[in-house]
């Protein structure tokens, strides 16, 4: 899947919604061609106008649960189903400037058959954060 | 000459660039597929079927409603054992035929008369969970039709570090007489060269032009790829360079005759017809189908032959994917092999 259309539009904003930010969110669609078990999420990487998150600012959501990235490897039954938005915080106060921003997200899978560990999923998209 | 039974299909995996930005919906792939006269349809478990591995009953009903509409079959229900479970731990011998258990049992809602499975990279081995998984594959009446795909060698002739053997899986053949194992052979084991589409990719991306073509040469007289990646080595190579020798390590063995899939043309359940790039002559670039279907023609061979699209990866950085024109074209190709 090319990968302009992997980080979303929709969902890109700080958090909370009102009050102070203490972060900001963005969802993401896989690379991969199929969904996994969350188990096999190596992690994401989170890169915004130069600047690179910590693995332990980011969290993920998915099927409606929010997991720290560390939390994964326990998971067991959860998938992200292929297509589903992910939704990753990041936890950093004050969340992000309204504006343009280049957003660059790497996506990290283990998966099994794969001679190349981890599989890396790059995307990179400018998009515009309003509140 | 005895009359053709091949039957054509699509892996709707083929569609996958067109499923995914919303183009096309499930309708529309299986609408594609029966607009060229094919029947089979295979699916990716984990890509097309919602809540895997168990999705709602009205959804499976809406799937068969589509086999109905569009006069097509579910042709084989491709899944995936994780083994290596993310890289923290391996998963147990009855984890996998646990795994391989509920997909038997989805393929039997969806009407599949077999699946696919992947077996991750030798963590368990793959005959062990073969053999403790057959005996729900006979319960459940679903196949496993193991995948022979690139980088595979049908005899003992292809060298290299990555190259899978066929032989432990016949003597498990003959030593259990098994009616539900055998095999998906993928085209991509014929191919003679390196498909242009790669090679162009890193070119593209600044591979050294003498480097590609060393690569793309010493591919074609069925050199060892880990001898290739190591010859590479010395030629100053930059990253790209590097990429591209250890990506052709993937494809092949150019040395494998078509003829040899006699030897096993009983076990073959299911055919992956691999392509990477059709031209407008409707050849594949890379593998030689005038031979190779013919070879399944006079075994008997009476499944589905099942376009497998993998070209895009290689092109869509730099063109538009039109992923039914790469299909359609395969299949003007194999109705002019197969006579129909």
């Amino acid at each position: 899947m090319s990968g302009d259309h992997n980080i979303l539009e929709k969902g890109f904003k700080n958090v909370p919604a009102n009050g102070r930010a203490t972060g900001f969110q963005l969802a993401v669609k896989t690379g991969y061609y199929r969904g996994v078990y969350a188990n096999l999420i190596e992690g994401f990487e989170v890169t915004v106008d130069g600047t690179t998150f910590q693995r332990n600012q980011i969290r993920l959501t998915i099927g409606g649960h929010t997991y720290a990235l560390d939390k994964l490897a326990d998971l067991k039954h959860v998938r992200w189903q292929w297509l589903e938005p992910a939704i990753l915080t990041v936890h950093t106060p004050g969340g992000l400037t309204p504006g343009l921003h280049d957003v660059r997200v790497t996506e990290l899978l283990r998966i099994s058959y794969m001679p190349v560990q981890p599989s890396v999923y790059s995307f990179r998209r400018r998009l515009t954060l309003v509140k | 000459m005895a009359k053709n039974q091949c039957k054509r299909g699509v892996t709707l995996y083929s569609y996958q660039e067109e499923y995914y930005t919303g183009a096309m919906t499930l309708e529309d792939c299986v609408a594609e597929v029966a607009s060229m006269g094919a029947e089979g349809v295979e699916v990716i478990a984990e890509e097309m079927v919602p809540n895997y591995p168990d999705p709602p009953e009205s959804w499976v009903k809406q799937w068969h409603g589509l086999m109905a509409k569009y006069h097509t079959k579910p042709a084989c229900l491709d899944t995936f054992v994780d083994l290596s479970q993310g890289g923290h731990r391996n998963m147990t011998l009855p984890e996998a035929v646990e795994t391989l258990a509920t997909q038997f049992k989805l393929a039997k809602r969806m009407g599949f008369p077999a699946v696919r499975p992947s077996l991750g990279r030798d963590q368990l081995d793959p005959i062990a969970i073969v053999e403790k998984a057959l005996p729900e594959a006979e319960r459940t009446n679903v196949k496993i039709a193991l995948e022979l795909h690139a980088p595979t060698s049908l005899t003992s002739k292809g060298k290299g570090s990555r190259m899978q053997y066929i032989d432990r899986y016949m003597e498990l053949l003959s030593k259990t007489k098994a009616t539900h194992f055998g095999f998906t052979p993928d085209m991509g084991i014929f191919a003679r060269r390196l498909p242009r589409v790669m090679l162009n990719y890193y070119l593209r991306h600044g591979a050294h032009e003498k480097t590609v073509q060393y690569i793309d040469t010493a591919f074609q007289n069925g050199a060892n790829t880990d001898e290739i990646a190591a010859e590479v080595a010395k030629m100053n190579p930059n990253g790209q360079d590097q990429r591209c020798a250890a990506v052709a390590s993937g494809y092949g063995w150019r040395g494998n005759d078509p003829k040899e899939l006699q030897q096993i043309m009983p076990y073959i359940y299911n055919i992956h017809g691999k392509f990477y790039e059709m031209t407008e002559e409707l050849t594949e670039y890379s593998i030689p189908y005038e031979e190779v279907v013919p070879v399944l023609m006079a075994g008997g061979y009476d499944g589905y032959i099942n376009s497998e699209y993998e070209g895009q990866r290689w092109t869509q950085d730099a063109t538009e994917t039109d992923s039914c024109e790469e299909i359609r074209r395969h299949h003007v190709m194999l109705k002019r092999i197969l006579g129909v």
